[in-house]
């Protein structure tokens, strides 16, 4: 059972020469042309990491800024509105105020127009009612001085004349 | 044929021949073989793996990643700090090479080169030189052995705690490699009592036998994954503590 811890020194020798040869051949074809590989991989991953996380500080920074924007726009637009209805306000009262006082202008105007055509449709109806019953008058006395009447009249005036004054009689 | 052959047989290693190298002697064996297979597949699949775009190998591809990257991640950059990136090479071909080998072992007529203990001795002995290095590189030569000892310890019984330090060190590495290969050669003498089981109860009588067999096989299957576990485990765990011990040598603190 020896032989098996029984070492053969000469194998010694060829490992550490197969070995040796190994390291020194596999560390140029093999392992220096992995890690550059791997290094080269790992320095991308990490630039485009880099790149990726400025990209989004930047956007991050953009947003605030735009944010902030927003929020100084949004006030604004309140504090024009609020300006705007107050003015507007403002307008509708003195506009109120100023049609009620040009009605009110326009009333007493009125008033006084209808007062002074009143008064000239009085003097003129009253200028028309005297000469239309000067006219009415004249008709009515017109009418009185019917001829038959009157040449009754007259007639009976006569006779009552001839009677009293026989020497006047005229004729037959 | 007793249990001794057939561990010996299918653990240890098979010299097939030898070399000599000047002064060195050194075998041609099967374990050699499955390093020189768990390399040729690392120097292949790997670059391949990087380099291609296709659809079809993009899975694989990321899971390489994934492992590389948590190596670095959870592994070498808290350990050694960032200057770790420099080894991170070293550390992702440890994990691979091991974890190589100790999947092969798991392949029918593979073995298992982590099984055997010349091979994770070299395996601690690169640590132990990895240790060495890292610290003198980061601390030069005289900071790093005044800093073997801790701080704060009374200068009286520095002479005590240096060569304690010292053997810590080969310690730590020791420990690594007897680590790896037990982890390793428990699980196939854990398989091969349990398909004796069949042949041991089967000597007693065939019925037995047959009756034993489907236990042992659903056993040997249980044991079969948990080895897979343990071969990414262990080849985790070597990793890991060549980190933490190279990141002990270059920051005393």
């Amino acid at each position: 059972m020896e032989a098996l811890i029984r070492p053969e020194f000469g194998l010694t020798f060829w490992t550490i020469l197969c070995f040796g040869l190994l390291v020194l051949v596999l560390s140029k074809t093999a392992w220096q042309p992995l890690m550059t590989a791997v290094n080269e991989r790992e320095r991308a991953i990490k630039h485009d990491r880099t790149s990726a996380e400025t990209a989004r500080a930047e956007a991050e920074k953009l947003k605030a800024e735009l944010d902030a924007k927003l929020a100084e726009l949004k006030g604004e637009i309140g504090r024009r509105m609020e300006e705007a209805r107050v003015s507007s306000e403002k307008e509708k009262d003195l506009l109120i105020e100023e049609a009620r006082k040009s009605a009110a202008g326009i009333v007493e105007s009125s008033k006084k127009e209808i007062e002074a055509q009143k008064n000239e449709a009085a003097r003129e109806l009253r200028g028309k009612v005297a000469e239309l019953s000067v006219m009415a008058a004249e008709r009515i006395l017109m009418a009185k001085l019917d001829h038959k009447a009157s040449a009754d009249l007259s007639s009976r005036y006569l006779a009552e004349l001839e009677k009293e004054r026989p020497e006047l009689r005229l004729g037959n | 044929m007793g249990l001794k052959e057939i561990l010996e047989h299918h653990i240890v290693d098979h010299i097939w021949s030898w070399v000599n190298l000047g002064p060195l002697r050194l075998p041609i064996s099967k374990h050699l073989l499955m390093m020189g297979i768990a390399s040729f597949i690392l120097l292949v699949v790997l670059p391949v793996l990087i380099h291609s775009r296709s659809k079809a190998l993009a899975p694989f591809r990321s899971m390489l990643e994934i492992i590389v990257l948590f190596l670095r991640d959870e592994v070498v950059y808290p350990n050694l700090g960032h200057k770790g990136a420099e080894y991170l090479g070293y550390f992702s071909t440890l994990f691979f090479f091991i974890l190589v080998l100790n999947l092969i072992g798991l392949v029918p007529y593979g073995a298992t080169a982590t099984g055997n203990l010349a091979v994770t001795a070299g395996l601690a002995l690169t640590t132990f030189a990895l240790i060495n290095f890292a610290g003198i590189r980061e601390q030069g030569l005289i900071g790093y052995f005044s800093h073997i000892v801790p701080k704060g310890v009374p200068g009286w019984l520095y002479p005590l705690l240096f060569p304690i330090e010292l053997i810590g060190m080969v310690t730590k590495a020791f420990a690594l490699c007897i680590r790896l290969f037990a982890n390793m050669i428990a699980g196939h003498i854990v398989i091969l009592a349990f398909i004796s089981f069949i042949f041991i109860f089967g000597s007693l009588s065939a019925v037995v036998g047959f009756g034993v067999a489907p236990i042992s096989v659903g056993l040997v299957l249980f044991t079969l994954m948990l080895e897979l576990f343990v071969a990414f485990l262990q080849a985790y765990v070597f990793v890991f503590l060549t980190a933490i011990f190279t990141g002990a040598a270059m920051h005393p603190h």
